[in-house]
This record gives structure tokens, sequence and C-alpha cells, in this order.
């Protein structure tokens, strides 16, 4: 197929990489300014206690001490929360989980900051807490909020369980269960804020969504919105967990005390007890099928544990609930999910959104169903596929793009058989497993999910993207060049995205939900075809003839008579009468009217979905239980790779990121302490991933999308975790059904 | 607390400082000598990377050293791998595998892959991983690292 773009799907160099790799790119802890003053948090040592009393005293006459702050201090709203506001910015009266912040002290150094929080005096009264959350839903179970645990308890589904399980032939039940993990980009969290002279506040911030930081400095400052202006350092990755505002209110809060500069750096400890988790989950999962494979019933009880606070565990349940079925077709369907208050640390937004959690469930589930029916686990899935025009239990109704699932299962069909034929190392079993995956792209139907993003085409020729939205490092910025490039014929090193500042920008929206390159690309390939239409007109002012007479093609400006102007010679002579010409657009995710289901509660069903399946080959050491992933395939539709790079980037660290979950990572508490360093918490490394890595990329174009696109940012990780258990099943035959599957586990010792 | 002097070689220019000695060499870096290129990920607890520097020609965790063990020392950091403004050709492999995402582990990972080329100039994939197993990273899952070494101990890297 011949490619007719000039610059969407190629493999270019990105242009932050290199002041990353010379150590000259500034993160927020990196920026210097004069005068920076360090904020340290004083936490919670209690997961559950009373705070009785707060004596500053002592800690305020430690030398070079300037605030030592707790609630009383803050002088607007003293809590936050994306979607219920029940976070305290400081404690008040009551603490909840272990690591919560307290009192905040600004001090000249990081020694004296280090001291006065030594000589902080802080009685508490611990109160008896509770980490479980199918516990904490009871009603005799202390009520860690005043409305009680149950924060959401979503109830959806389709047609008679009852009956459908009744046309079962056989039935399979079993409860999965999923550990609290870190996102674990490497920059803890950080936020520097500065106090201006007129009464501003400007603060930099790591963040997913710098304008919802806006929104909560103001509020927690009692200023005006347009007197906080937040700017975005380089952010070393966030993967959800930085939808968080905590540290950023934080740091304008020292700010303002002191009138001055602070900045506040998590440690790793902190970042582990204080910031948002992917959440653990408990899910019972109950699926009928007939002898023939086809599934007739699915029942299913999750309980999220989502901490102290709520985060957006409520949120996170309506796509862990929507994606309970997986890529199945099934006719009678009932999930419940309930979000419960713990005395854990919060758990939030995390890279996959409550999709790992459905899909360990689902796809552990159909292999265990295929061999109780003694069926090969693809025939099985094959026979319940979602196709184009099935309808979800959602009632979402499948567009052309779902082709893409049989055709990832396809695919998988031939990996396995490769992978399977491979001789096994001496002593080790060896298995092949798959595992199938959808993830749904924005934010759900009935919410804002707008994002806008402006142009400014320079007097020079090059085209600046005033980006709405941060890059958080997986390469959005590369992304909407490439897009913004291709929409303006211009050359890819003409093009160049900002990083976000508030003051002067649209909002873009949070950079989530795979939903980035989709919406920014949208309004950027709209903002260029405004930004070409200004060109015209203005060309046509100059050269006294109509616009119509006029066209446009990759930097000229075409004439009736077959003759050509530069484009930037127009842009130098406007520049010259102080006209730039900016265009700005914004791009609705689109939920019709007539195809959206309606009825659901706000934020559901999700509308649009991407497809993809994963293959493992392990090798087990049947002695030792441990487990070597040798091979791994992923296989995803794109619609349209836009960065060849870029995309394998996302699908090479999702994947790391998915065996992670599969075989490492678990947030534990060991003698009353949650683990919070990496000592305990075991990332994958470069030793512990597959050595034979392939990648197979579907291009089925999304009708909406830039070009064709589709988002790949969190799929990669989905179907990873059920594809690797899978195949330790089929290595030595034992269901691991809690993660990670340890060696403990694989021998039977633990669960 | 004691403050000392400490004179070592950085990035080939002979650099004294004073310093309490309950200081890293990490914290030295970043907050006297202004170079932020190291970054701390773990806490100062030895346990990512990202703040390796090469310390006597080995890749070393600048949180894990006193900053009075540095006396003597030649330590070069991510700021002096550039040669006369020419980026090193593990630099330029970086960008163009397309190894550099987030680029917080970039630095420290670089300079690891540095001091394991200078020992072992064609290194296998193994050698690689064991080499990069000190440095952790969340985005790329290493693989375009490792093709970036590759790319970088094989050369052709000239335009």
């Amino acid at each position: 197929m011949t490619d007719q773009f000039l610059t969407v799907g190629k493999s270019l160099r990105r242009k932050d990489a290199w002041n990353k790799t010379t150590g000259k790119a500034l993160y927020t802890a990196d920026i210097q300014l004069d005068n920076i003053k360090v904020g340290l948090i004083v936490r919670s040592p209690h997961h559950y206690a009373r705070i009785l009393k707060i004596d500053k005293k002592r800690s305020l006459e430690i030398p070079g001490v300037l605030a030592v702050l707790t609630s009383e201090d803050i002088p607007g709203a003293k809590v936050f929360g994306p979607l219920v506001p029940d976070q305290p910015s400081l404690a008040r009266d009551v603490v909840r989980h272990q690591g919560e912040p307290v009192v905040l002290i600004i001090a000249e150094t990081k020694q004296s900051a280090k001291h006065a929080a030594n000589q902080i005096q802080i009685s508490y009264e611990p109160l008896t807490p509770v980490f479980d959350p199918v516990q904490a839903a009871q009603e005799d179970a202390p009520k860690l909020h005043q409305d009680g645990n149950v924060i959401t308890v979503l109830n959806i589904g389709t047609g008679d369980v009852e009956k459908g399980f009744q046309t079962a032939d056989h039935i399979l039940e079993d409860t999965y269960i999923l550990p609290r993990i870190h996102p674990g980009y490497m920059e803890p969290e950080t936020s520097l804020a500065v106090w201006e002279e007129d009464q501003t506040i400007t603060v930099w911030v790591s963040s997913q969504e710098p304008f919802t930081d806006q929104g909560c400095i103001a509020a927690a400052l009692d200023l005006p919105v347009e007197k906080v202006r937040v700017k975005s350092g380089v952010i070393g990755g966030a993967f959800g967990g930085k939808e968080d505002s905590s540290l950023a209110i934080l740091a304008a809060l020292g700010a303002w005390a002191i009138k001055g500069a602070v900045r506040l750096v998590n440690t790793r400890r902190e970042s582990f007890v204080a910031h948002p988790k992917r959440h653990p989950a408990q899910i019972h999962y109950k699926l009928g099928a007939r002898s023939d494979g086809t599934f007739t019933a699915l029942q299913a009880e999750a309980y999220l544990d989502t901490g102290a606070y709520a985060s957006y565990g409520p949120a996170v349940a309506m796509i862990l609930t929507e994606t309970m079925a997986g890529s199945y077709q099934i006719p009678n369907v009932q999930v419940e999910t309930s979000v419960v208050y713990t005395n854990s640390p919060l758990s939030g937004a995390m890279r996959g959104f409550g999709s790992p959690q459905s899909h360990f469930a689902v796809e552990s589930m159909v292999d265990s169903m295929a061999e109780v029916l003694d069926m090969d686990p693809v025939q099985i899935r094959k026979v319940n596929i979602l196709k184009v025009g099935d309808k979800m239990f959602t009632g979402v109704v499948l567009d052309d793009t779902a082709k893409a699932l049989p055709i990832c299962l396809d695919n998988a069909r031939e990996v396995m058989d490769r992978f399977q034929s491979f001789e096994v190392s001496p002593g080790k079993k060896a298995g092949v497993g798959m595992a199938l995956a959808v993830q749904s792209m924005g934010l759900g139907a009935n919410v804002p999910d707008d994002s806008s993003h402006r142009l400014e085409w320079a007097p020079d020729g090059r085209v600046l993207i005033h980006l709405g939205s941060p890059d958080l490092g997986q390469g959005l910025a590369m992304a909407v060049e490439q897009i913004t490039a291709e929409a303006l014929g211009l050359p890819y090193n003409q093009v160049e995205s900002l990083p976000l500042d508030t003051l002067d920008r649209p909002n873009g929206n949070v950079t989530c939900a795979s939903r980035m390159t989709y919406m920014a690309g949208n309004a950027l390939i709209d903002a260029s075809k405004k930004l070409i239409q200004d060109l015209l007109a203005r060309a046509g002012e100059i050269l006294e003839v109509s616009p119509n007479k006029l066209e446009y093609k990759e930097g000229q400006i075409l004439k009736e008579d077959g003759s050509k102007l530069p484009a930037v010679e127009f842009l130098g002579r406007l520049a010259e009468e102080s006209i730039t010409l900016t265009s700005e657009s914004t791009f609705s995710f689109p939920y019709p009217q007539e195809t959206t289901p309606q009825g659901l509660p706000i934020g559901m069903p999700h509308v649009m979905y991407c497809f993809g399946a994963q293959v493992a080959r392990v090798e087990v050491d049947p002695d030792l239980g441990t487990i070597e992933v040798t091979h791994f395939a992923a296989i995803h539709d794109v619609g349209k790779v836009i960065s060849r790079p870029g995309v394998e980037g996302q699908i090479e660290g999702g994947v790391a990121t998915g065996l992670g979950y599969a075989l490492y990572e678990t947030m534990l508490k060991k003698n009353d302490q949650w683990v919070d360093n990496f000592t305990e918490y075991l990332l994958p490394t470069s030793k512990d991933l597959p050595t034979h890595f392939e990648i197979i990329l579907l291009e089925i174009p999304e009708a909406s999308g830039p070009y064709g696109a589709k988002g790949i940012g969190e799929i990669p990780l989905v179907p990873t975790a059920p594809a690797v258990a899978n195949a330790v099943k089929n290595a030595v035959g034992v269901r691991v059904k809690t993660l990670p599957i340890t060696p403990e586990r694989v021998l039977g010792f633990i669960d | 607390m004691k403050e000392i002097s400490v004179t070592f070689l950085l990035n080939g220019k002979k650099t004294s400082i004073k310093s309490q000695t309950n200081r890293t060499l990490l914290e030295v870096l970043r907050v006297d000598l202004g170079l932020t290129g190291a970054k701390d990920a773990c806490g100062g607890e030895g346990e990512c990377g990202a703040c390796t520097v090469i310390l006597n020609g080995k890749p070393v965790n600048s949180c894990m050293v006193f900053i009075g063990q540095v006396e003597g020392t030649h330590i070069s950091t991510i700021e002096g791998l550039m040669e006369k403004n020419v980026f090193h050709r593990l630099q330029k492999a970086f960008v163009e595998a397309g190894a550099v995402q987030c680029g917080f582990c970039t630095p420290g990972a670089i300079l690891t892959a540095k001091a394991l080329l200078d020992e072992n100039p064609h290194p296998t994939d193994q050698d690689i991983r064991e080499g990069l197993s000190g440095n952790l990273c969340r985005c790329t899952g290493y693989n375009k690292m490792i093709d970036a070494i590759h790319l970088a101990e094989q050369g052709g890297l000239d335009d």
C-alpha cells in the first residue's frame, strides 16, 4: 500500500529527547530560582487516629523555620477531591491513613525543616482501622466518613442471569485478588510555588491536569482562578498517578504563607504512602457456558479498596464494571461493583483504570472454562468474541472498528503455535498463554470531555503548538507535532509544541484515558484548517484577489496562474503589521445521542474501544516455582500509527508494567507499615523482561480519529497478567488467582 | 556537623567544595554545583540508578556516596558527556532508537551504558541487560535502550 502521508506514521526523533540525554531537561525538582525555601510534610504515623492536639511551639523555635502550617492555616477550601471533595489537604481532627499530611513545615534548609518536624508535638488517639473493603462495607465496620464507607455501588447488567445460568451446562465460580500497585513513575511528585509581588502565585507542577490544580489551588488559597498560574515542568512519567493536586496545593499554601518560593519534593517513601495507587480489588466471578463453549451468563461482584479518600475510585469502578465481560458477547450479565473506603493509602487513577483488574478475572476464567469444556482456549474465545454490531452489556453497540478483535485473536493463534514449538530449557516446564483485551477511550458519557488547543504561525514559518494538556513523557508532543505538520503540509522540524502554562493556554483537559493523541490531534487538525483559511484570506487582501482563487499546499500559496508564493513571505508581511496568525479549536469526545445508551450513572458508558491480544511463553522451574517469561507478543489495533517509536514505546513499556503486575509488584503491609520502597516493592528490571518481544500492529482506522488514530496509552498492560497466568497454568497446571504470581503461589504455599 | 573540604576532578575540571560530612555526592551535585542531570527517584536508597555518575570509571549511585569519599576521584556526570558541543554516540543512539520517554532515568542509563561500553566495547544482549539492571525505567520496558546501546557500540551514527 502506498503511504500518502508526509509525516504521520514515520519514525522520527523526539525533540525533547536531546535535552533529556544531556541533563538539561528541567523537571520541577530541577528548576532553579533565587531563594527557594524547603517544604516538608509531617505525616501521620497512624492508620487511623483522632488528632487531639498539635503543638507547633517548639518547632517554630528552630532556627531557619519560616512557617509551621496546619489545616487551620488554610484560608480557603480545606478539602479537595476530583469526584468527592473528601480529602483534606492537611488532616483535620482525624487521620485516616498512614502517611496522611498533617503539618506543613517551611524552612530555609532541609536540615532545619527536618529538625522542626522532629520537634512538632502531635497527640493522637489511635482508632481501630479497617483494611479489608468487604469488611469495611459491613454495617458494623468503623465508619471512616460521615456517610459510611461505601461510596458507590454500581449495579449494571442485561438479560436475566438466573435464566442464563439455568441454560448453562457448566458454571464456574472463582475469586480473583488483585494487589495495590504503585504507578511507578521515576520522578516522585514535586511542586514549586512562588508567591509574586503582584499578589498572584505561580506554581510548577508535575501533573496530568494543571488546570485542575489551578482550580484546587485557587480554592484552597481563596484566590480568583486568574491569580493562579500553573506551569508544567518536564514530567518524569505519570501513568495516572499524577491526577492528584495534593502536593501542588501544599506548595502553594507554603508560598502564600511565607510570601516567597517553596519547593516540595516527595521522597519515594512518601510517594508510596501518600499518592494514589492502582485499586486493590476482590472480584468474585461466576460464568456459565454451554458444552459448545457459548457463554450464557456472567455474574460478578467486585470490591474496590479506594483507601482513605475517594480520589478517582468511583470512576475506576465504572471502567472495571464496563469491561467485566471482557471481549465477549454474553447475553445475561449482572455486575455489582462497590467502592469502599478503608484505612489504606488512597487508590485512584492508574493506567488501565479498572480494566487490568477486570481482565485478570475474565481472561483467567475463560481459560478455566475452556479447560472444563476440553476446548482450545482460542476456540472458546472465537465462539464468544464480540463482533461488529454486537451490543455490549452496557448497551454500547460496537462499530466497524471491532473487526480488529477477531484479527487480534487470529494473530494470537499463529503466535501461540509458534511459541509452543520452541524447545524447553532443561529442568523447566514451558507454557503458552494468551489473553484478549478491550479498553475504552475517553472520560465517559455525560461528563465534560472537551479538549482545546491553539496554533500560532510565527513570522519565521515555524508553527507553535500551544498544547492545552501536558506531555507526561509518553510522547504526546511528538504525536501532535506530527499530526500538525501533516495537516499543514510542513516539515516536522518546523512544528514545535510548547510546555503547558495556564496563563495563556486553552484548556486541553486532563492527559489520561487513552484519549490525548485522539483529542488533541483532532483539535489541531481543525485548528490547522482554520489557520490555512486565515492565511489565504489575508494573502488575498495583500494580493488583492479573492481567497477562493488561492490555494495552500505544503507551505506555499498557489495562485490561479500556477505561480507559487511561500507562506512565510506573507507571515513576514503580516508580522510587520503586528499580526500573528493563530487559531484555536476544541474537540469534544463524541457521545452520539442516538447511539449512546442513556440511563446509566453519569460517566457511563464509554463508547469507543481499543482492542488487543497478548501471548506469553513462560518457563517455570517446577521445584522452585520461579517463572521466566521467555517470549512475548503484543498485538494491538492502533487505528493508525502516528509515531512508530511512540506506539512501540507505549506497548513495550505497558507490557513491562503488566509483567510487574503479573509477577512482582504488590504494596503489602508488613509489621503494620506499608511497604514504601523499591527494595521490597519490585519494579521489573532489564533482567526480568522477556528477551524475545514482538509487536504486531493493526491499523483499522477509527473514523473519528486524527488520520484514523485511536488510543494506545493504556491497553498494552491490560491483557498481560492474565496471559502470563494462563501460560503458567499451561506450564505446570496451577491456576493462580491472586497477583502477583510468586513462586510461593505457584508451589501452593500461600492462598 | 563537621565541615570538610573536598577536591575532585569533575567532568575533567578540578573542583573543590566545602560541605558537611553527612551529605551525599548527589546532594552536592544537585544543590551546590547545580548539576541536576543526576536524579533522585528512590529517595536516596540506591535502588533506582537515576542518580548514576561514573566514579573512577565505574557507574555508581551518587546517593550512596558520601561527599568525603570522593576526595581525589574522577567523576563524570551527564553534563560532561558532550565533547566540544558534540553529542556522545550514546546520546545520539538513545534519541535515534526512541529510547527516551519521560527521560527521568535517561541520564543514569546513559552513564551506566557508557561505563559498560568503556569496559566491554561490544556487549551481548545479556551483558546489556545485566549492566542496565540497576537502572529502573517505567516507561520503555528497556527494549529500546538495549537497541540504543547496540546502535552505539556498532557505530554508524555520524549524521
